[in-house]
């Protein structure tokens, strides 16, 4: 019934679309921006008319498309890292123009350069809340342990909170981690960290950029409720072989590229591996012989990029990403117990790319994401093997269509079918005589179509509006929405803008989780039975002011967001392998609102932001189910709430060859659980007796304020016949020494020479200290 | 037939993964002076009355009373002394057990009110608690008796290594009754039973109910041992209850762990008041 009613939408939103461009002498000016050199898209590159304030960004493909009346025009086409181009156009036809733009630095240290257009296309666009990255601006940036994280990068910027110390998760406006739809082409990745959410799966050597909308989400994303992080992987070089890579504190890196066949098509590798287990294992058997001595366990991640594309011909091309990775833990005590966990994604996509002219684009995408998690355990002859996944295959089609400068249609359709796999479990004995089996597998199936539109009426006025309507459908039980979403721009002046959004998103899957930390074994469970989808609206208003001759954009915007049927667990919840899952959920609402300030300079020598954002995020769970909720029904503040954060980076070209950047962290402290009181507890006889906390409520304590200020210098080295571009990234993690709260505890004090206990105290564990560290990059 | 060899990580393993993580992480960041001790201002923290009260057939009542305290107080154990505890047997019969604080010599714990009269009770049967102090204070509770489950066999087997190499593994077997919702303490204690146990895990029956259960040990017995081999068949609020406990003991100290409130048995005070039904074996391992 309700796939029906998406196509019978679909339908109709193609009928409304108006006849085509007006009757003017205005032509269309189209084309691709691409790096010269390697070729590469250039995604978001800025394509400006400045004489007619007019511009346009270049989309994944690197395809921009302007309508501009007959004339002669200069262009300025520009992008971050490479140098601007500025050209003159005699438009009296419509015209495919490509530009090609040359790296500002080398490869790996590249000043940021980046003209006017960037900014003044930020301040004209509808869509606010919304952050774009590039993976060569984050190289630039100093690094845990040296390992540029694009999503740790993404936490510098206003609204967006961190997990804790060091962690790479994302929570964005008082969402939280699992609200988050993080794509890579199109992809859908459910568990985008490794190491417990040290690092992201993303190789910054592949990736080309990302963009992580806040709110004004547009039409095409649904599925979660508070951010959507697209990245986009870079296509492989198309005019030559090169090889480019890294060699770190705790991973290497490497990357292949080049053409698949002249000028139809290109191909990238990239793979890197972490080898924390080379050193523990030579630890380990130096020490084998130590009767005291415990094995390290072994840890390892490593993960595989790819991307290819191929063009059919002048009109049609095909693109193929893929991404595999994989962590592994393991630990034998050589005794008899050996323990195996591992856990890893595997995501593909293969899309159709193709032109029917310069106005009409079709792009269908299919795709599979699977990600899964592996322990097994052995005990002497005993063991057994734990293990939950989740897969979709899904199906999109997506089709741009600009009739004329006022209107950019986007019209889509998508259908994904998943899989959970909620919990395997075998346990049995060698000889067989003992066996123990389990499994909780359920399926969905899950769509939507999307319509909507870009108007631009005037020079002032600048509207973005669609609707999503979507579809979830699990164990009998189907759900549906419609998801309005609207944006609008109105230019006060040529450097003023005010604009404001408004999104309603659902969300029908969940993640199952009562850890504060994101871990893998968390799993996914779909609507069903009293498992509704998730709700939430967001509304916003901004404006945005360009600065000192277009090279400062101040941006601010208040938000306020509200969510039904936000997901808790009951105390103790039984979260693994259980057939009755459904029973331990909890419901309740949310909020979430604050303001957020942030200038950005993105011209000269010297570059940077500076965020702050004040915010409040609530959630209330009232008694229910047995129980009396949370916190007694009360409001409370979970614990990625965060009252202030402030963010400052700096990037500055000492000169061709040398690079500064800094980078400050300031935020409140993280809400936590402390043990509010303790009891004695003997239980029965021959059991141990114990202080046992009591934790009347959850989050009631605030841990100290978090900073931190890191500094980074990238030095370009000499070009030499073997390496024509290399250099040595340093970076200096915690440059002060700061020891921030990872969590607190308490603590017995005992008298050293009776063991009696004499008190109690409360400890602060910190996690990282200063790291400094040093990567070389090469190019060849 | 179901095993358990491993149950309590089976039932408990994203738990014990983050307490692995966690405590692992703990031993690291202590041996690189992360760690500080801090001051930490909490909000204030009501006393309330903690009860434990385990009735068995064939004994005396004896139950312990005191009180819960901050938790970064005195260690000094708060007994209060006015507290009136009242027993309704079975019948409907009230008993109040006299406050007499003492250590039961056949247990090793302390206790603070104790009965007249041994009990006698049938599975199915209810006892009621409550106990009052002077300041108005009222903890109520009940217990059902819970059927005994045998154990059918205690078994073992020797690995094949040298003499001084041999050990052995324990097999306690059992059969799980049709209802569900059954839940079970597996103990066993080496040499004596008032002290600490070498094995304490609960198990429930949700994945297989009315199977036949194995709950056993890995190789960890010489030839000789004299085991203590304890089932106990719970029910589930002292299940839960226990569960809570080692929930909330884990939480303090490990990042990844989800603070749990106490599931008491009992309400307006934290704390435990069951019937013990159990089953214990002594057994030499020849």
């Amino acid at each position: 019934m309700i796939l029906r009613f998406l196509f019978g939408f679909t339908f109709l939103a193609f009928l409304l679309l108006p006849a085509a461009a007006r009757a003017q002498a205005r032509y269309a000016l189209s084309g691709l921006v691409k790096a010269s050199g390697a070729g590469e898209a250039l995604t978001g590159a800025t394509v400006a008319v400045p004489a007619l304030s007019l511009g346009a960004s270049a989309d994944e493909r690197g395809a921009y498309s302007l309508m501009l009346p007959e004339g002669r025009y200069q262009v300025v086409v520009s992008f971050i890292g490479y140098q601007t181009l500025t050209r003159d156009i005699n438009l009296t036809r419509n015209q495919r123009q490509t530009f090609q733009l040359a790296e500002a630095g080398n490869q790996l240290g590249e000043v940021v350069v980046e003209g006017t257009g960037n900014l003044q296309q930020k301040l004209q666009t509808t869509q606010m809340s919304v952050e774009r990255l590039t993976a060569k601006e984050a190289k630039l940036l100093p690094a845990l342990f040296g390992e540029v994280d694009i999503l740790k990068t993404l936490q510098l910027k206003p609204g967006v909170q961190s997990g804790g110390e060091g962690t790479s998760g994302l929570f964005v406006r008082g969402g939280s981690a699992d609200q988050n739809l993080v794509l890579v082409d199109d992809a859908l990745v459910y568990n985008p960290s490794h190491l417990f959410g040290l690092f992201s799966v993303f190789n910054p050597d592949a990736v080309q950029s990302v963009d992580l909308y806040k709110g004004g989400f547009p039409a095409q994303y649904g599925g979660r409720l508070s951010s959507v992080v697209d990245v986009k992987l870079r296509p492989g070089n198309p005019d030559k072989f090169t090889t480019s890579g890294g060699l770190g504190l705790i991973s290497s890196r490497l990357t292949v590229e080049g053409p698949i066949k002249k000028g139809k098509g290109a191909f990238l590798l990239a793979g890197r591996r972490t080898y924390f287990d080379v050193f523990t294992r030579q630890i380990n058997k130096a020490n084998q012989d130590d009767p005291d001595f415990n094995p390290i366990p072994d840890y390892y991640f490593y993960d595989f990029n790819a991307k290819a594309n191929y063009k059919l011909g002048d009109k049609d091309e095909v693109f193929l990403s893929g991404y595999l990775g994989n962590d592994a833990f393991s630990f034998g005590s050589g005794q008899g117990f050996d323990f195996n966990f591992n856990w890893g994604n595997k995501v593909a996509a293969l899309r159709w790319s193709h032109t029917y002219n310069s106005r009409l684009f079709l792009n269908t995408t299919a795709s599979y994401t699977g990600y899964k998690y592996d322990i097994t355990n052995r005990l002497d002859q005993f063991s057994f093997n734990l293990a939950s996944d989740i897969q979709d295959v899904s199906l999109r089609s997506d089709l741009d269509y600009r009739p004329n400068d006022q209107h950019t249609y986007r019209l889509g359709v998508t259908a994904t079918a998943h899989r959970f796999g909620t919990g395997r479990l075998k346990a049995g004995s060698d000889d067989g005589r003992l066996s123990l089996g389990s499994d909780v597998t359920y399926y969905g199936q899950e769509a939507a179509v999307y319509a909507s539109d870009i108007y631009k009426p005037t020079e002032k006025w600048q509207f973005e509006y669609g609707l999503r309507v979507s579809g979830f459908q699990s164990g009998g039980q189907q759900y549906g929405g419609l998801e309005p979403r609207a944006a609008a721009r109105y230019s006060l002046t040529p450097t003023l803008s005010l604009k404001g959004s408004y999104a309603l998103m659902y969300q029908y899957v969940h993640l199952v989780t009562n850890s504060g930390a994101s871990l893998p074994t968390d799993i996914w469970y779909p609507s069903r039975g009293s498992v509704k989808p998730q709700r939430s609206q967001q509304v916003a208003a901004g404006l945005s002011w360009l600065l000192g001759d277009g090279r400062y954009l101040i941006t601010n915007e208040v938000y306020y967001k509200w969510a039904q049927r936000q997901i808790d667990f009951k105390d103790g919840a039984q979260l693994f392998v259980n057939p009755d899952l459904d029973s331990e959920f909890l419901f309740g609402k949310g909020w979430a609102y604050g303001n957020e300030i942030y200038l950005e300079k993105k011209q000269g020598r010297t570059t940077g932001w500076l965020g702050y954002t004040l915010a409040w995020t609530k959630r209330r769970f009232p008694p229910q189910r047995g129980t009396s909720g949370v916190n007694n029904g009360d409001t409370f503040y979970p614990s990625y709430d965060r009252r202030h954060n402030l963010t400052a980076v700096v990037i500055h070209n000492l000169s061709d060859r040398l690079k500064l950047s800094g980078s400050f962290v300031f935020s409140s402290g993280q809400a936590t659980t402390l043990p509010l009181g303790r009891f004695g507890f003997q239980d029965v006889f021959g059991a141990d007796a114990a202080a046992v906390p009591v934790y009347p409520q959850r989050n009631t304590y605030r841990l100290a304020p978090y900073n931190r200020f890191d500094l980074g210098v990238v030095w370009q080295m000499k070009p030499t016949r073997w390496i024509p571009e290399s250099d040595l990234t340093f970076s200096i993690y915690n440059a002060y020494n700061r020891r921030n709260p990872y969590f607190v505890y308490f603590d017995q004090v005992k008298d050293e020479q009776t063991e009696q206990v004499t008190g109690y105290r409360a400890r602060q564990v910190s996690l990282f200290p200063v790291i400094p560290s040093v990567t070389y990059n090469f190019k060849f | 037939m179901r095993f358990f060899g491993m149950t309590r990580l089976l039932n408990t393993l994203p738990a014990s993964v983050r307490r692995v993580v966690g405590l692992a992480g703990v031993g690291l960041l202590a041996g690189c002076g992360l760690q500080q001790d801090i001051d930490v201002v909490l909000p204030a923290y009501p006393p309330q009355l903690v009860v434990e009260a385990y009735l068995e057939n064939g004994q005396v009542p004896r139950i312990t009373v005191t009180e819960s305290v901050a938790y970064l107080a005195e260690p000094t154990p708060q007994v209060p002394t006015d507290v009136t505890a009242t027993l309704t047997l079975p019948s409907g019969q009230r008993t109040l057990l006299k406050f007499a604080p003492g250590v039961d010599t056949r247990t090793g714990k302390a206790y603070t009110h104790v009965g007249t009269r041994t009990l006698a009770a049938q599975p199915g049967q209810t006892f009621g608690l409550e106990l009052l102090d002077t300041q108005g204070r009222r903890v109520t509770g009940s217990a059902l008796v819970p059927a005994q489950v045998l154990l059918d066999t205690v078994e073992w087997v020797f690995n094949d290594k040298p003499d001084d190499q041999r050990r052995a593994y324990v097999l306690g077997r059992f059969r799980d009754p049709a209802t569900p919702l059954d839940y079970y303490r597996f103990q066993i204690h080496r040499r004596r039973v008032n002290r600490d146990p070498e094995v304490d895990y609960t198990v429930e029956d949700r994945l297989s109910n009315g199977t036949e259960y194995s709950l056993g040990t890995g190789y960890d017995y010489k030839a000789n041992d004299t085991l203590f081999v304890t089932l106990y068949h719970l029910d589930r609020p002292y299940f839960l209850f226990l569960q809570s406990v080692q929930d909330a003991r884990n939480a303090n100290g490990n990042p990844f762990g989800q603070p749990s409130g106490i599931k008491s048995t009992v309400e307006g005070g934290l704390g435990v008041f069951t019937f013990l039904s159990y089953q214990r074996r002594r057994v030499m391992l020849k």
